[in-house]
């Protein structure tokens, strides 16, 4: 079924777990280039689709979830279009897929309507038998197209809020006090939002930066927002030994102690990475739903409660 | 019809850029410099060529590129148990750490390799081999030479130990060597070694002090102080880290019973639980806690007298203090992100058209 569905290609965005603040000019292209490619095409066949993922559905809220199934749909549809080796083959199919879209996603809409939240606002209640802990968030990178060429002189002039250094790099570094973020602003008008600590947040503070632009007298709009990465964090309160887990997870784990103090764990399914310590901190990053860091923290207690009694 | 070279006539030589070539050159050569078995030198060049090949690798810079090749020699070596650090490998390349890591994790992920930890008991072997007390020179006093099987199977033995003990997961390797390497080289001989320092014993064995290993150094010894007090007919000594040296060998004779009394070796998070306690009321009590009845095991400082402590990694025992993020408040969890947002809040960050001018004065722009 995976194989018959031609969506669109989605460029490797390759946000490493440390750029989390500050990406490099060119990333700023990568981010916007799958944009473009949007149009996808939902399936009519669900009977082979996993559809676990979903939450409950009770009479009240059927109606709403099966507006949201579409996107939810979408997205791990994307997600593991994505995680395949051959992306090329995507590459080819992008021509013929392009001219059939006929779902139109919000992102690809011109206009900005109020966001149609992708999941459910208040963290999963986790089950009985999990681990109780839930991870918080700490982070959260979000884009949005201001649509407009920015003089960034004059806004560097302009705004108290401000920093630019051409030299050293090409965007307009601004921050506001609440939420507290800091956002890059280029003269293409992609603008990049950092720091906020939910998706929400990120979004108030997105359309704070693209009123003060605005205000400075640039025809800023406010297009495709969206949340590139998530950051979350907790601690299972125990110590761990990651020599072992390394051993017995090694095609999923990287760690080098001569070069980073943690273990770095790539998860397949959510597509998750998460450092572990040995104190028992772990951090999970590359979410691009709060839904993905809670489901990597409940793949990966289970795992790490293993390594607990080691000593 | 004239005679053709054979490698001229199949264009082996044309099928490799030249870029490619020099890459396998100098990949031959750092294993050349490793003396490193001849298998592994295919090895190395096969994944270099891998490497180059794949996409991510294909166009990154020269400098990135000559990287790459140490990267690859270095994996090879860990497939094959050959303990080689990165410290070395950049220090050969003459490469910044940072890079050299970055390239690292790349060409793990990209190539899908996988690499065996660092075998810290050859590592052992491997970096004592550096150390020059194993002989007679001039420059080092009589009483400091040392049997270098004796000091190896010791300081084996001390590495060990500070494992056990969490001294050395997520801490660089070296620095425990050395730290351990100088306690095993101090015990077997405390009377004439034990007034000479790390930095004297680093200098004389001609190896490198790095920075962490006086850290280390201070938690062994704190735990083989620990281990120490279980033992009975040390219990009379005032037992101070200088003295405690000369008993190395027994305590390593008899650390697995010292280790279960000297620590609560049972449930971690109760541990945890108890030393994290700032003394709250209702707080769990801990398995064999004795030490931690007063409530407050006072953060940073070592419980010399009382039972036992718990057995976690220092990180867990001295936790630095931390801007402790304040969890999300009510009014932060109620943002919808469609709020109305007043024209004074943007105005704020504006600049007043007098302090434009004093602006424009200053920077002349």
């Amino acid at each position: 079924f995976k194989d018959d569905l031609s969506t669109s290609p989605q460029l490797f965005t390759h946000m490493s777990p440390y750029d989390v603040d500050l990406p490099i000019q060119t990333t700023e292209d990568v981010l916007f280039g799958s944009q473009l490619n949007q149009p996808k095409e939902l399936p009519t066949d669900f009977s082979s689709v996993d559809l676990s993922f979903l939450p409950d559905i009770t009479q009240d809220n059927k109606e709403q979830n099966l507006s949201e199934d579409g996107n939810e749909m979408q997205k791990e549809l994307d997600e593991s279009m994505s995680r395949n080796e051959d992306s090329s083959i995507f590459m080819d199919e992008s021509g013929l897929s392009y001219a059939d879209a006929t779902q139109p996603s919000p992102e690809a809409s011109g206009a900005c309507p109020p966001l149609t939240p992708m999941t459910p606002m208040t963290p999963v209640t986790p089950a009985s038998e999990s681990s109780g802990i839930v991870p918080q968030l700490q982070n959260i990178v979000s884009t949005v197209n201001l649509a407009c060429k920015l003089d960034l002189k004059n806004i560097a002039l302009h705004a108290r809020n401000a920093e630019y250094n051409p030299k050293r790099f090409a965007a307009v570094i601004m921050r506001i006090r609440e939420p507290r973020t800091t956002a890059l602003i280029f003269s293409s008008g992609k603008m990049v939002c950092t720091g906020a600590k939910s998706e929400e947040q990120s979004r108030l503070a997105a359309r704070k930066y693209a009123r003060v632009v605005q205000k400075l007298g640039f025809p800023a709009k406010f297009l495709d927002f969206k949340i590139q990465n998530m950051v979350g964090s907790c601690d299972v309160r125990f110590p761990i030994r990651l020599e072992g887990l390394v051993l017995t997870h090694q095609q999923f784990s990287s760690y080098e102690p001569e070069l980073f103090p943690g273990l770095i764990y790539r998860m397949v399914k959510p597509r998750i990475v998460l450092l572990i310590f040995v104190s028992g901190k772990v951090v999970l990053t590359g979410a691009k739903e709060r839904s993905e860091i809670y489901e990597a923290f409940e793949n990966i207690y289970p795992i790490l409660k293993g390594f607990k009694k080691a000593s | 019809l004239s005679e053709v070279a054979y490698s001229q006539s199949t264009g082996q030589k044309e099928q490799l850029s030249r870029c490619l070539q020099r890459g396998i050159r100098r990949v031959q050569d750092l294993c050349k410099v490793l003396q490193l078995p001849t298998v592994f030198e295919e090895t190395a060049v096969s994944y270099f060529q891998r490497a180059l090949q794949h996409p991510s690798f294909h166009l990154v810079s020269l400098e990135k590129k000559e990287l790459l090749g140490g990267c690859c020699v270095f994996v090879t070596c860990r497939q094959h148990s050959w303990p080689l650090t990165m410290g070395t490998i950049c220090s050969l390349l003459y490469a910044k750490q940072e890079l050299f890591a970055s390239v690292y994790l790349s060409l793990q992920k990209e190539l899908g390799l996988s690499v065996p930890a660092l075998s810290l008991g050859d590592l052992v072997k491997t970096h004592l081999n550096s150390f020059r007390v194993f002989q007679h020179a001039a420059d080092i006093p009589a009483p400091f030479v040392e049997d270098k099987e004796k000091m190896v199977a010791r300081t084996m033995q001390i590495v060990e130990l500070a494992s056990e003990t969490w001294l050395v997961t997520g801490r660089h390797p070296i620095p425990i060597v050395t730290a351990a390497a100088f306690l095993s080289w101090q015990s077997l001989q405390p009377a004439a070694r034990l007034t000479c320092t790390l930095a004297r014993f680093c200098k004389l064995a001609g190896v490198d002090l790095p920075p962490p290993a006086h850290l280390r150094l201070k938690e062994l010894l704190e735990i083989l102080l620990r281990m120490a007090s279980q033992l009975t007919w040390l219990r009379v000594f005032n037992m101070d880290k200088k003295t405690v040296v000369k008993h190395i060998g027994d305590l390593l004779q008899h650390r697995i019973f010292l280790l279960k009394n000297a620590f609560c070796l049972e449930d971690g998070e109760e541990q945890r639980a108890v030393a994290l306690d700032k003394g709250c009321p209702g707080s769990p009590p801990a398995a064999g806690g004795a030490a931690q009845e007063e409530g407050c095991p006072s953060e940073g400082k070592r419980q010399r007298e009382g039972g036992p402590r718990p057995l976690l990694p220092p990180c867990l025992i001295n936790p630095r203090k931390r801007l402790r993020t304040a969890a999300p408040s009510a009014s932060d969890s109620a943002i919808t992100g469609d709020e109305a947002i007043s024209d004074s809040e943007i105005e704020q960050y504006l600049r007043s058209p007098e302090e434009i001018r004093a602006f424009r004065k200053a920077k002349a722009w």
